[in-house]
């Protein structure tokens, strides 16, 4: 990564950094990309319209919203269903949702709409082609759906109180992108330069999907209520956001794509480290950070779990929240490298969770060091796959030791160090993690265990000799291809392997889910189990039609609540 | 029907693997494919006829014994991903005059790894075999003659040499359309890298356990 800004502070560890409990700590920040995207579009001045809206009172039927960007045009086709409440499930295996989702690319005709008709509906089970950049679907809260509908058709407004504990009308249970069911590849779109940052088409396709569900709900409830229905007050719509139920297969992700793990992951390093070499701040920067603690301290308030293991990180976050402002009350946070100081204050005084939470926090003030970044987050190094065989076994050996030195002493006989194997079942392709030694699934195992094989690979080489070129290691072993060529990424994306166990019998799953849910931006998270999350979007954010550069970016960051 | 090329890289990719290699040659099994259709050849085709070919062959039996001199495998047929691999792995080699292998399966599969070394070496590469020529470099292909042996499904000797012109390049392509057939073959050997659906595992194994109707 070029560095232009003087960073007298270095980037943290990669060993300090890459652990799973802190990956599962982290938090939003600047570089998210959700609000990387609507950032964009405030600035660009998209236009929004919703040429389509055809949803008869059952709530059946169609509609299309449009963004228009200065280069192209993006367009959500919707599809909503009366769904059989027993065929709601958030798990891939459904077969059936609330609503359905394509991105299309452009405007499209009727004769698109028709096509997608006959395939968006059916999900994995149906063809999309390359004029479609995402698919996905959602399904409702149920209870919150409900009360909302009834509370307008009633001519009332929602109870915020309701709101607040679930935070959306409707969760996506998967948002696909790049080639999947026949959409168009991630390189087709990747030189374009609002998708050249990852994951805005499916940023995009979530944000105009709340705006659908926002205009479904009134539509329900007018269709119960008539002419004696209230409208759903802008103030309340802009609490709600979209949820998010996320299962295993974001895990296999991280680690399947190491260069653009690395790339998000060193972003956010460099931005903190940029951060931590201010200085002296200004006033302004001050004030603009004390006023967003405040503000994300409402946020981490309304942050709602029954899941244990949440339950108590929560408990600690909302712990350090409180010595975290009382340490910010004494001291002016100007002089002395004010950021820095505050930072290995936090890391002595707090837990992952709210030093991540600063770590995040601290680079608000500062768009002009961080969010240049962001044009750093995609991977276009295609040559990172190939092995270099001319490398002598003693490379190798030091690659390994740098990055899997820890691995290097697990004892991976141990059953409790290889409890887990990671497989994909034949019901729909669903990703899996199963129990080792106690279900028939080792044979199926996917490569997602890279501290075990590096650790394997190690100790295949030890014999050989150190200037041998690794090419002939190879010729013998092709069986260590893909532990090496992971060791080689690791050498020049060095934030790009997770430096835990990802098969311990201790392992979260959790934790990486949050990790990759971070950096779309994602609030509240609130496992479900320990390989399950569910998640909210968007909450705060405002709809197309009162998107302006000065709402694009701090909605994070709830508002004090009015009086009246 | 048309696919994306992702979806061809990760099909073959997983049909490699159900088919025997281990992940690191099947990583590379899905980039070939996805390359070859990237250039507009039938890479789903070429790699299905390979697997159906070699299904529970021994890999060791299928690869180059020694780089030293001309490359031949203990059963006198070799791997196209082996070879390639290597061949991409030992591009320097190159340097030293040309590579023959002997009695390649599939011998398509080869010019994927041939560009990869090409690439490595920042020229071009030429792969030839009985009826065919085919120059690669970092931005594509060009076959230079008679394209129906392309799909050879075995080449006595082919030869590796360095040069060659890819101009004019074999026009790209961002979609694939393999034959229904080959498509279910991938598809044939990649379930079986799928782990038989069972209620314990549906229960445990991505675990939402909770209901989604609140």
């Amino acid at each position: 990564m070029q560095e232009p800004q003087s960073t007298t502070i270095p980037r943290r560890d990669p060993d300090r950094v890459m652990r799973l409990a802190r990956l599962g700590s982290f938090h939003q920040s600047r570089l998210s990309f959700m609000r990387i995207l609507t950032r964009r579009m405030a600035h660009e001045g998209w236009r929004f319209t919703r040429p389509v809206f055809e949803i008869n009172s059952d709530g059946v039927g169609h509609a299309v919203y449009s963004a228009q960007g200065p280069f192209r045009t993006y367009s959500l086709v919707a599809f909503a269903h009366d769904l059989p409440p027993e065929q709601r499930s958030d798990r891939v295996i459904a077969e059936a949702w609330d609503a359905t989702f394509a991105l299309f690319d452009g405007v499209p005709t009727a004769a698109d709409i028709l096509r997608l008709s006959k395939n968006v509906p059916q999900q994995e089970a149906g063809r999309v082609s390359e004029s479609e950049l995402s698919l996905s679907r959602a399904n409702r809260s149920v209870r919150l759906w409900a009360h909302v509908v009834d509370a307008l058709a009633a001519g009332r407004q929602p109870d915020t109180d309701q709101i607040g504990k679930v935070g959306y009308l409707m969760r996506t249970t998967a948002v696909y992108g790049s080639g999947k069911f026949g959409a168009a590849d991630r390189e087709v779109i990747a030189d374009r330069p609002e998708m050249q940052v990852p994951f805005q088409a499916e940023m995009l396709s979530v944000y105009l999907t709340r705006t659908f569900v926002r205009d479904l709900v009134q539509h329900m409830a007018r269709a119960q209520g008539g002419d004696a229905t209230a409208t759903l007050d802008p103030a309340i719509a802009r609490q709600l956001g979209i949820g998010n139920s996320t299962g295993l297969g974001m895990a296999p992700y991280i680690v399947n794509h190491p260069v653009l793990f690395n790339n998000w992951i060193i972003a956010r390093e460099e931005a903190i480290a940029r951060v931590r070499s201010v200085a002296a701040a200004t006033a302004a920067e001050v004030a603009s950070f004390r006023d967003l603690l405040q503000r994300s301290g409402r946020s981490v308030a309304a942050w709602r779990s029954e899941h244990p293991i949440q339950m108590e990180k929560l408990a600690r976050l909302r712990t350090d929240l409180d010595t975290l402002n009382t340490f910010v009350a004494g001291d002016d946070l100007i002089n002395d490298h004010p950021w820095d100081r505050l930072f290995r204050w936090a890391e002595s005084r707090l837990g992952e969770d709210g030093q991540e939470f600063i770590a995040s926090l601290m680079l608000e003030p500062y768009p002009d060091l961080v969010d240049g970044l962001a044009n750093c987050m995609a991977d276009s190094n295609v040559n990172a796959f190939r092995i270099n065989g001319a490398m002598p076994v003693e490379r190798v050996r030091d690659l390994i030791e740098a990055c899997f030195g820890w691995a290097l002493s697990v004892d991976w006989t141990a059953p409790e160090n290889s409890a887990r194997a990671w497989y994909v079942s034949e019901e729909k392709l669903e990703p899996r993690l199963g129990e080792r030694f106690k279900e028939p699934i080792a044979e199926y195992e996917q490569p997602l265990a890279p501290a075990r094989d590096a650790a394997l690979l190690h100790g295949a080489l030890a014999d050989w000799p150190a200037k041998t070129p690794v090419a002939e290691f190879l010729l013998k072993h092709p069986e260590h291809r893909h532990a090496l060529r992971r060791v080689q990424i690791a050498a020049i994306a060095p934030y790009g392997e997770i430096r835990d166990n990802t098969i311990s019998a201790k392992l979260l799953p959790i934790d990486m889910l949050r990790c990759k849910l971070s950096f779309f931006g994602a609030t509240h998270f609130d496992p479900r189990s320990d390989r399950w999350v569910r998640i909210c979007m968007y909450a705060g954010a405002p709809y197309p039609e009162e998107l302006s550069e000065s709402n694009a970016d701090r909605w994070i960051y709830p508002e004090p609540v009015a009086n009246g | 029907m048309s696919h994306s090329l992702n979806e061809v890289e990760a099909t073959a990719k997983r049909a490699a693997r159900g088919a025997g290699f281990c992940w690191g040659l099947a990583e590379e099994a899905g980039k070939a494919a996805r390359w070859l259709c990237a250039n507009g050849q039938d890479g789903c085709g070429v790699l299905a006829r390979l697997l159906d070919d070699l299904d529970g062959e021994p890999l060791s039996a299928l690869s180059p014994m020694s780089l030293d001199g001309e490359w031949t495998s203990p059963s006198g047929r070799l791997c196209p991903l082996m070879a390639g691999v290597t061949l991409s792995d030992c591009a320097s080699r190159l340097d030293e005059g040309d590579i023959i292998m002997s009695g390649v399966m599939h011998p398509a599969l080869i010019l994927p790894f041939s560009a990869s070394a090409a690439q490595q070496r920042k020229g071009d590469v030429t792969v030839s075999w009985d009826g065919l020529s085919a120059v690669t470099n970092s931005s594509g292909m060009r076959l230079v003659e008679a394209a129906s042996a392309f799909t050879a499904v075995a080449a006595a000797r082919v030869r590796v040499r360095s040069g060659g012109t890819v101009d004019p390049l074999t026009p790209h392509a961002t979609r694939a359309t393999p034959d229904a057939e080959h498509w279910a073959t991938l598809n044939r050997f990649a379930h079986r890298t799928y782990a038989p659906a069972s209620e314990a595992s549906r229960l445990l194994g991505a675990g939402a356990g909770l209901s989604d109707n609140d």
